[in-house]
């Protein structure tokens, strides 16, 4: 009968009638209950605040204090669910609903029947035992709750350490907007400076939500600014990060990412979309370039390098690149209409002046969700070429305590070593190793970064640059020398890179390369003639101390002067 | 329900289709739907004829029915989709892992 066998079922009677009292209690126990009694309302609710009470049988007219007020005062106080039943001989209508408006469960009218007592008794303690049920999942709930919270807050910690970087900012054109949900959502921005002084960019979009989400941005961005950092190929960097995915993630997660670059020295812009929306290029006003998605996400299927598609547009200063993951186009207004493409497309056709495209993206978006319920999951990034680009110094370079050296050290590569990889990283490492770079750093690297190219693209590879000369040149240079590289049967590249130190606390690196190609009439080549090509010598000519070219025009020679103080390189850097 | 499946008499060929929005909240039903299915060769077909939305937990889903497929040597193919699924789904280059008809 009870509801618990190993706690007694304690039931409060609660009458002025001693006779009431005294048969109510003897049916109780005979019922294998626990009765204790209280003689008017007062004293009732001095029991129960004071003893465990299961049910309470309630008489309606009692002196000092009515079962009315006691029912009241009962149920205001109760932590958790003590049913009561009225006992009254009164039997109209109104006074029935007010024992149940007062706050009684339910009602017994006298003389009452045995049976019928049990009855109402039994069904009191079942729902007396749902509320607590529901009460101990509650607190379950709760605190369920807050393991989630507190795993948001370190989520939102994890985030801000991985995302926070020093290149945004006006002076660099990198612009962007994350809401805090949006981080919860798995949107991620990573950006590190590259060797031509411009910026590579990771915009992405992982499936699932916070810690899951997280678990996967930290691989990714240790990928992306260290293989960013020794100079690794777009390709090879989002093969690495898809490894590591596939590695990582369960089947049912990937990211959806776009890896941008903007390379300074040829003012081209190199996108690779993978499963993001599309991206934008504007110029003066209109819409130039969509990047379109033309990738499987990362973290789905094993790919090589060269399986990434990557679309080149050459760059104009001025130009702004628009990214967007799907929580822009998503975004709800109250009217459950989504901010959509027609949107978004709408602010590029306004023509708004160039300078606030991205605020006003921003804030036509959060127009029109005006009133709706902040989800907040807009990702939005801005890539900006800049004619002047200003890094904030200490992420120029970082320190390394190492003490300065003499040295040389010379690569030669053959034709195959240049099909087979991407040896500029692995050089550049071993300089690094080598040397503390300190403020000289990206300049050794984009001198040599430069030099390489001219070497390989247009003394083995025998490209003409003139391709570069228009915008489609660009695509059609790449996949022609990818054929090439592929194809050709002979070349190789010789690279002499020598440091002495100075005596005054600085050095000269001295930077060597000569390829097997047949060279070019370098007394008559006019380096102003056109905007793209050629522009890789010229860069080198403007960032090192002094350049020479040598032999019939396959070999070039740059030094790089530099000095622990400061940089003291004679020209500035860009 | 949200998603059916169907087994052809010679057991090649399981079709699934999805009713309705295809998103998170159908993780358990589609995963229970083909779970104890075991074809012996042949395709899995995603009938998305009746789909109204699909987003990127519905990618994930299908990632987890192209496993489940290829343990058996099956491939998985979607058909049926409209014009707005079929965008979502090329974004993801998904006609790129999976059949589309």
């Amino acid at each position: 009968m009870s509801q618990n066998s190993d706690k007694e079922t304690v039931i409060l009677v609660v009458d002025d009638d001693l006779t009431n009292r005294l048969v109510l209690s003897a049916l109780l126990k005979e019922s294998g209950y626990k009765a204790i009694i209280a003689e008017n309302g007062e004293e009732a609710v001095k029991i129960v605040d004071e003893n465990h009470v299961d049910i309470i049988l309630l008489d309606v007219m009692m002196p000092v204090m009515d079962g009315y007020q006691a029912a009241r005062i009962i149920k205001s106080r109760q932590t958790h669910f003590i049913p009561i039943i009225f006992l009254t001989a009164m039997t109209d209508e109104s006074a029935l609903a007010k024992c149940i408006d007062s706050g009684g469960d339910d009602f017994l009218t006298k003389p009452f029947n045995h049976t019928l007592l049990n009855a109402k008794i039994d069904s009191m303690l079942r729902i007396a035992g749902l509320y607590k049920s529901i009460a101990e999942q509650n607190i379950e709930i709760k605190n369920k709750n807050f393991q989630v919270e507190q795993e948001m807050v370190v989520t939102k910690k994890l985030f801000e350490k991985i995302i926070n970087n020093d290149l945004r900012g006006d002076k660099t054109g990198l612009h962007y907007s994350m809401s805090p949900m949006s981080m919860f959502n798995g949107d991620l921005i990573l950006a590190e400076k590259n060797q031509t002084s411009g910026f590579d960019v990771l915009i992405a979009d992982f499936t699932g939500h916070g810690l899951s989400a997280a678990i996967g941005a930290l691989p990714v961005s240790d990928v992306f600014h260290s293989m960013t950092k020794k100079c690794f190929s777009f390709n090879d960097i989002l093969a690495e990060a898809n490894l590591k995915l596939i590695e990582l993630l369960p089947t049912h997660m990937f990211m959806a990412a776009s890896l941008i670059s903007v390379d300074r020295s040829n003012n081209v812009l190199s996108v690779v979309n993978a499963g993001l929306p599309d991206m934008y290029l504007y110029r003066n006003g209109e819409i130039l370039h969509t990047f379109k998605s033309r990738n499987i996400p990362l973290g789905i299927s094993k790919l090589s390098a060269s399986q990434f598609e990557v679309e080149m547009q050459t760059l104009e200063y001025g130009d702004r690149l628009i990214a967007a993951t799907d929580g822009i186009m998503e975004a709800n207004n109250s009217a459950g209409e989504m901010f959509g493409l027609e949107r978004l497309l709408k602010v590029f056709e306004d023509n708004v002046e160039a300078e606030v495209l991205f605020e006003t993206i921003l804030s036509t978006c959060s127009e029109f969700r005006e009133g709706a319920e902040q989800t907040d999951d807009i990702t939005l990034l801005e890539v900006c070429h800049l004619e002047n680009i200003e890094y904030k110094t200490h992420v120029a370079f970082q320190n390394e305590h190492r003490e300065p050296s003499d040295w040389s050290i010379q690569f030669s590569l053959d034709i195959k070593s240049l099909r087979q990889f991407d040896a500029l990283p692995y050089i550049m490492q071993a300089v690094n190793q080598l040397q503390p770079l300190g403020s000289g750093r990206t300049s050794v690297h984009t001198l040599l970064a430069e030099m390489f190219s001219n070497a390989l693209d247009h003394g083995v590879l025998k490209l003409d640059s003139s391709m570069k000369n228009t915008p489609q040149g660009f695509m059609a240079f790449y996949q022609e020398k990818q054929k090439r590289l592929e194809s050709m049967q002979e070349g190789h590249i010789q690279v002499s890179l020598h440091h002495e130190l100075d005596g005054n606390g600085g050095g000269r690196f001295t930077l060597h390369l000569v390829d097997s190609g047949e060279g070019y009439d370098f007394k008559n080549v006019d380096t102003h003639k056109n905007q793209y090509s050629g522009r890789g010598l010229k860069l080198v000519s403007s960032l090192a101390t002094d350049m020479k070219v040598l032999g019939k025009g396959n070999s070039v020679m740059a030094y790089y002067d530099w000095s622990n103080k400061s940089s003291v390189n004679k020209k500035s850097l860009i | 329900m949200s998603v059916t499946i169907n087994v052809s008499d010679d057991n090649k060929l399981a079709t699934m289709k999805i009713n309705g929005r295809f998103d998170f909240s159908l993780h358990n039903e589609f995963r229970k739907a083909y779970k104890d299915i075991s074809l012996g060769g042949g395709q899995y077909v995603v009938d998305l004829s009746a789909t109204e939305y699909l987003d990127s937990s519905a990618l994930g889903m299908l990632l987890l029915l192209k496993e489940h497929a290829e343990s058996q040597g099956c491939n998985v193919r979607l058909t049926g989709q409209g014009d707005e699924i079929k965008e979502i789904l090329t974004i993801a280059s998904f006609d790129k892992i999976f059949t589309l008809s």
